[in-house]
């Protein structure tokens, strides 16, 4: 889908799960002025509540559980995961680590998967477009 | 008075990580901070029960996606010191150029995320944005902006033609020059200055009583640097570590910024002092299996980091330790939290420059 | 371990104003004569260039007298080590009581938690192959 078909401007929450802080830092370099997201309408927010998309980043051990859930039940619906990098998608390196569940699919649905470790500023956008996608859909089912 | 516990993270705006502290209030001034970690916790240090050595420094990298670079720098170090082996000059003095561009970019990226915190988007853009311009270098010598796995035991992997060589040198000095201008809105404007200096003050006895390392403690007067010490080549530079003695949070951002132009000329000096040998070797096989143990020392953007091997003549290592810098400072953040105002705790944190994914590997 | 012996050599350190670089563990797996395997603790004190061990072979259950009143920083190796190794830490300047990191497994690093992983790796004890590289301490 072009960006100038936007209808809406998603709102993003981001979650660092146990990551190595790799993605995380594209992930905030996406809103820095070379990739700037905010110019499409996106805009990233600490408020679950006011989020249409949650980005994860890592993996996730026993303690984030909850709070990965939490953060997505207060999230309103039509709601979708997009999952970044190798941690966030299947635990990545970690995965075997005693410590490590796994990825983020193992606690809250997740809609989209961008590889990569780390992932990169493009495929994160690229993620976050379709993840756009996906919301329409959704409202689209739900309306 | 009444004593109240404002439980602070794991998801708040100042921290880019999840840690918690529960802060004991009476009125608006802390009594007491009481740490707790673990949402981070992969206990990677553990695989060295499933990664064979050859391979391990693929974790080591991923202790921490900022200082990925000297993770995998100090890992091949120090298996080399174990197994013996003598590492290429050359490759000894590209992992020192690539060093210093890891201090140039986490500087870059901790200015940007502190004078967010402080509540300064504008700064923080421009970091970022010059942060930018080192990525592109690394990106262009090890193919990678985050994760590079570059290093290898016995030397690295790619090297750096003699002309490209200058080419960097003159790009980060001109991106250095660039850079002054916002330099000097940290160092001069009064609204920093105003948020900054005088509070969290450390006191070179307290900085060195609670064992802070890095920038944290040169901030406080302390002459401290594991580059002092000459190894990894440092010894063929003329180095003097940046020092401050104010020891608030405004000594620790201006030893910060003052580290960027430091690193340039380092990465100046090098390029000016290595022998110009393209082409020379960059590594060396290295085969059979380790045997020992080795505690290696490197100077992080954050400060020292230890890390720790032993090796039992298995393909796997016996044990496999990394005390990081940000690890060595909490017990000084939470000392300087103690007695402060609420509304100084964000700042406070933010200036010791934690990495919570290298505290809890 | 000769808990007196320790401290006292722990305060000349401190007294000379050394500061505390880490304080490692490292698993000894359970052998013959030894059941419940071991520790071998090092605490490691820097000066200037300068970097110093102090070693001790500990017995799991054994005490260990914390060093926190002497080095602040102490404190946080100490309940690491207490709560991923099971070392058994007295006398900490500030008790987390287990909630610092709180592991999934508890404590993780303990040789019986080791020896339990590479069993159902299906690896036996990891013997000594060919030797390549000198020892360094
Ligand atoms: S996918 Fe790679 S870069 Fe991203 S958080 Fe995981 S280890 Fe770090």
């Amino acid at each position: 889908m072009p960006m100038s078909l936007f209808k809406r401007s998603p709102w993003i929450l981001h979650y660092d799960g146990s990551s190595c802080n790799g993605c995380d830092i594209e992930v905030l370099a996406c809103l820095t002025p070379l990739y700037d997201v905010e110019r499409f309408g996106v805009v990233n927010t600490g408020n679950p509540k006011h989020a249409d998309i949650l980005l994860v980043t890592g993996s996730v051990n026993e303690r984030n559980i909850e709070i990965i859930q939490n953060l997505y039940r207060q999230m309103p619906d039509p709601k979708v995961v997009v999952a970044v990098g190798a941690c966030a998608c299947s635990g990545g390196i970690f995965a075997r680590a005693y410590n490590i569940q796994g990825g983020i699919d193992q606690v809250v649905p997740v809609d989209v998967y961008v590889p990569g470790c780390a992932a990169r500023p493009e495929s994160i956008i690229d993620g976050v477009v379709s993840g756009i996608a996906a919301l329409e859909q959704k409202r689209k089912r739900s309306a | 008075m009444k004593r109240t516990v404002v439980p602070m993270g794991p998801q708040h705006p100042v921290l880019p990580e999840p840690i918690v502290l529960d802060l004991v209030l009476e009125d608006e001034k802390v009594v007491d901070a009481i740490p707790t970690i673990g949402y981070i916790h992969r206990g990677l240090e553990a695989l060295v029960e499933r990664v064979e050595y050859t391979e391990f420094g693929y974790v080591v990298e991923r202790i921490c996606g900022i200082c990925s670079f000297m993770h995998g720098m100090g890992y091949a170090v120090a298996m080399e010191e174990i197994m013996a082996v003598e590492v290429p000059e050359r490759a000894r003095w590209l992992r020192l150029i690539w060093a210093e561009m890891s201090r140039i970019h986490s500087h870059l990226l901790w200015l940007g995320l502190g004078a967010d915190a402080f509540g300064f988007e504008n700064l923080f853009m421009h970091c970022w944005r010059t942060r930018e311009e080192v990525l592109d270098i690394f990106e262009k010598t090890t193919g990678g902006r985050i994760i590079f796995s570059v290093n290898r035991i016995g030397g690295v992997r790619r090297d750096i033609s003699d002309t490209e060589l200058a080419a960097i040198v003159e790009k980060l000095q001109q991106l250095g020059a660039g850079f002054a201008a916002t330099a000097r809105i940290f160092e001069t404007d009064p609204s920093i200055r105003h948020r900054l200096s005088g509070v969290g003050i450390l006191s070179r006895e307290d900085a060195h009583a609670v064992d802070a390392v890095g920038p944290m403690a040169r901030a406080s007067g302390i002459r401290m640097d594991t580059r002092l010490t000459g190894t990894h080549l440092y010894d063929r530079l003329d180095f003097e570590p940046v020092l401050e003695t104010a020891g608030d949070c405004l000594a620790r951002v201006v030893v910060r910024v003052r580290e960027i132009s430091q690193s340039i000329d380092l990465i100046r000096q090098a390029v000016d002092r290595m022998p110009k040998a393209e082409g020379a070797p960059i590594e060396v096989k290295v085969r059979g299996l380790p045997t020992g143990e080795v505690f290696e020392r490197l100077e992080q953007p954050r400060g020292e980091v230890i890390y720790y091997i032993k090796a039992n003549g298995t393909k796997y290592l016996e044990r496999f330790r990394a005390r990081t810098p940000t690890f060595a400072n909490i017990p000084a953040m939470i000392k300087l939290v103690k007695g402060c105002d609420l509304a100084d705790v964000p700042n406070i944190i933010m200036t010791i420059d934690p990495c919570i994914s290298c505290t809890e590997r | 371990m000769d808990k007196d012996a320790f401290l006292a050599r722990v305060d000349r350190y401190h007294r000379d104003g050394w500061r505390l670089a880490i304080i490692n563990t490292t698993s000894i797996l359970p052998a013959e004569g030894m059941d419940g395997g071991a520790f071998d603790i090092s605490w490691s004190f820097a000066s200037d260039q300068l970097i110093e061990h102090v070693r001790e072979r500990v017995l799991p259950g054994e005490e260990v007298p914390s060093i926190s009143t002497s080095f602040g920083a102490a404190f946080l190796y100490e309940n690491e080590m207490r709560e991923l190794f099971g070392v058994n830490v007295t006398g900490m300047a500030l008790d987390l009581k287990g909630q610092l990191y709180q592991t999934s497994t508890i404590v993780p690093f303990a040789p019986s938690a080791i020896r339990a992983r590479l069993d159902a790796l299906g690896r036996g004890d990891p013997a000594p192959k060919h030797e390549a590289g000198a020892k360094k301490a």
